[in-house]
């Protein structure tokens, strides 16, 4: 099979195994929804008449103030972060370059971190994601002005500062949580542990208002993305502007990792398990990537999510820690495979 | 012949240090032009300085006679292509797509590959005799393949110089040949190549012109035969440059002896 035509069939596996995903995730809880009923709903809602068995009003409530925006929002969560994970792979050169790299994420839980110890969650509504989100924009601007001032804005030095600042936003992190009051901490785990448990329509607009036009921005790069892929000299010499390609792309990735942070927490490995397991299928150029990393995320994340609140009957489990159960051992396998091959 | 490149007075600074002196240097249409000198005389960075990846601190730079500060970014690349011997094995393209990002210039970021690029694409592949590598990756072809394929992504840029820095380095005597006849090819299309190279035999073949950089100043500069026969060559290298003529062989061959 030709690599376009594999790539065809890809796109098409993945848009019906994500169709699929968010079906079985709209039925599936810790109340299941019956099919037939989740259909009628679905299509009165588009305005198609149907001959289907209604759901209970309570059903209906589910449905749609609960699990419809959950279940959206996870995909849109998940397509963000596999996109972000993809873009840095190729602008580092490294394929298990990651947001945590760049102080973005622990950025974000810095903010939330704050604005828990200081009661700003109790008082107001959305208190947590718009901090995250801050302290995720913050970090990766203090990662860009310091790399400058040491006139370091090369790869390296991008690098080395990211973790740098990284590693200064955790024990900033850590002392907050220290003095933090004891009833506040329980909310801080929750959040930094990941999850979707009760996220509206509200949430999913925030994140997607943000995400989607940033992924959408990120897949029109990718042939800069591309060039800036072979090295700062290469792409400068074919005319590409080298520091300001690199700030547009870490910024829309720093704006899609701060909004997905902020209403969903810490979810990791799915920007290097998606990307990595397309790759081979769909090729490395990122017009083909981009997209195939967006439904593949997705995908995982809709599925870890559903996991999350049906394996476990009592309690959700927090979708952070699935998807690093999962991602985890997915990736040390992988890693064998990059060094046999390097 | 008039220049495409006309260099004057070129200095270049690194840090507090300056690391070209005032150079002048002209590259005309077609020209086969061999950088040659000891380690750190400064060839790579005055391969770069006329390209505008390093900044000038003096002198002027003129392509096709026009400063090159007035150039875009864009169109400078569509006259001057540059290819260095940067370590490609980590590059997960095929030989196809790498060579597409030639086209860069020319499509800019949003536009597709028009039948003027594929043209171009596979004018290049054919002139390196790499067409029938066009779908393997790059990571998995040979140091002379990939050397090829780089070459190629130069050419696709359809320059009117082109600018290689050590293109034969790691390279056996197989893929040398290879490579130089191929540069030979490119030139005999009009292009200009203006090259770093290391081995002094292989330049003086090669080379209309030798260039001879040491200390980030042109010690000499002329035909081989001259260039390499001057007083200022053996001082440059601290060696003996002795010329052997061989009947049926238009240049000379040359050995070389430690100390002056």
């Amino acid at each position: 099979m030709s690599l376009s035509a594999r790539r065809r069939a890809v796109f098409a596996v993945l848009i019906l195994a994500l169709t699929a995903a968010l079906a079985v995730a709209l039925t599936l809880g810790s109340v299941r929804l019956p099919v037939a009923g989740v259909v009628h709903s679905l299509l009165t809602a588009a305005g198609i008449p149907s001959s289907a068995p209604a759901l209970t009003p309570a059903g209906e409530i589910i449905l749609w103030t609960i699990r419809f925006p959950r279940v959206l929002l996870a995909a849109v969560l998940g397509g963000g972060l596999a996109v972000v994970g993809a873009v840095l792979q190729t602008v580092f050169r490294n394929p298990i370059a990651d947001a945590g790299l760049l102080g973005v994420s622990t950025g974000a839980a810095l903010g939330a971190v704050v604005a828990v110890h200081l009661g700003l969650t109790a008082t107001t509504f959305l208190a947590l994601p718009a901090a995250a989100f801050t302290g995720s924009v913050l970090a990766i601007a203090a990662v860009y002005v310091l790399a400058h001032l040491a006139r370091r804005a090369s790869l390296e030095g991008l690098l080395l500062t990211g973790v740098a600042v990284s590693a200064l936003t955790s024990a900033a992190t850590s002392t907050v949580l220290v003095a933090t009051e004891e009833y506040r901490v329980k909310a801080i785990l929750f959040w930094l542990a990941g999850g979707l448990d009760g996220r509206s329509w509200t949430h999913l607009a925030l994140a997607a208002a943000v995400i989607l036009p940033a992924a959408l921005l990120l897949t029109l790069l990718a042939r800069p993305l591309d060039v800036l892929s072979l090295g700062d000299e290469e792409a400068a010499s074919l005319g590409l502007h080298v520091n300001g390609a690199r700030l547009l792309l870490l910024g829309l990735t720093a704006a899609i990792v701060g909004a997905g942070t902020a209403v969903a927490g810490s979810v990791p490995f799915v920007g290097l398990v998606a990307p990595h397991a397309l790759r081979p299928l769909v090729g490395p150029l990122s017009r083909h990537l981009l997209p195939a990393a967006f439904l593949g995320g997705a995908l995982l994340v809709v599925m870890a999510d559903l996991a999350a609140r049906t394996v476990n009957p009592a309690f959700d489990l927090p979708l952070g820690s699935l998807t690093a159960l999962v991602g985890a051992p997915y990736f040390l396998v992988a890693l064998r495979g990059i060094e046999d091959r390097g | 012949m008039s220049a495409i490149v006309e260099a004057r007075g070129l200095t270049v600074q690194r840090g507090a240090r300056e690391v070209l002196h005032g150079i002048d240097l002209d590259v005309a249409a077609g020209e086969a032009l061999a950088l040659v000198g000891p380690n750190a005389a400064g060839k790579s960075t005055l391969l770069r300085a006329l390209t505008g990846l390093l900044r000038t601190s003096g002198g002027t730079v003129a392509v096709g006679g026009r400063p090159l500060r007035s150039w875009s970014r864009d169109g400078l690349a569509r006259k001057l292509a540059l290819v260095t011997s940067e370590d490609e094995a980590v590059s997960p393209l095929t030989v196809r797509e790498r060579v597409a990002i030639g086209r860069y210039p020319y499509t800019g970021p949003f536009l597709p590959l028009r039948p003027a690029d594929h043209a171009a694409i596979a004018h290049a592949l054919a002139m390196t005799g790499i067409a029938a590598l066009a779908e393997r990756r790059v990571g998995t072809l040979s140091a002379g393949e990939r050397q090829l394929a780089a070459v190629a992504r130069g050419l696709a840029q359809e320059p009117q110089v082109l600018l290689l820095d050590e293109p034969a380095a790691h390279l056996d005597i197989g893929h040398q040949l290879a490579l130089f006849r191929v540069l030979d090819e490119i030139r005999a299309t009009g292009v200009a190549i203006l090259a770093v190279v290391h081995d002094l035999q292989r330049a003086s073949d090669w080379a209309d012109r030798l260039v001879l950089v040491a200390e980030g100043r042109i010690a000499a500069s002329g035909p081989p035969r001259e260039v390499l026969a001057s007083p200022a060559a053996a001082a440059i290298f601290a060696v003996r440059i002795e010329e052997h003529a061989v009947p049926g062989r238009t240049a000379p061959l040359y050995s070389f002896r430690e100390g002056s």
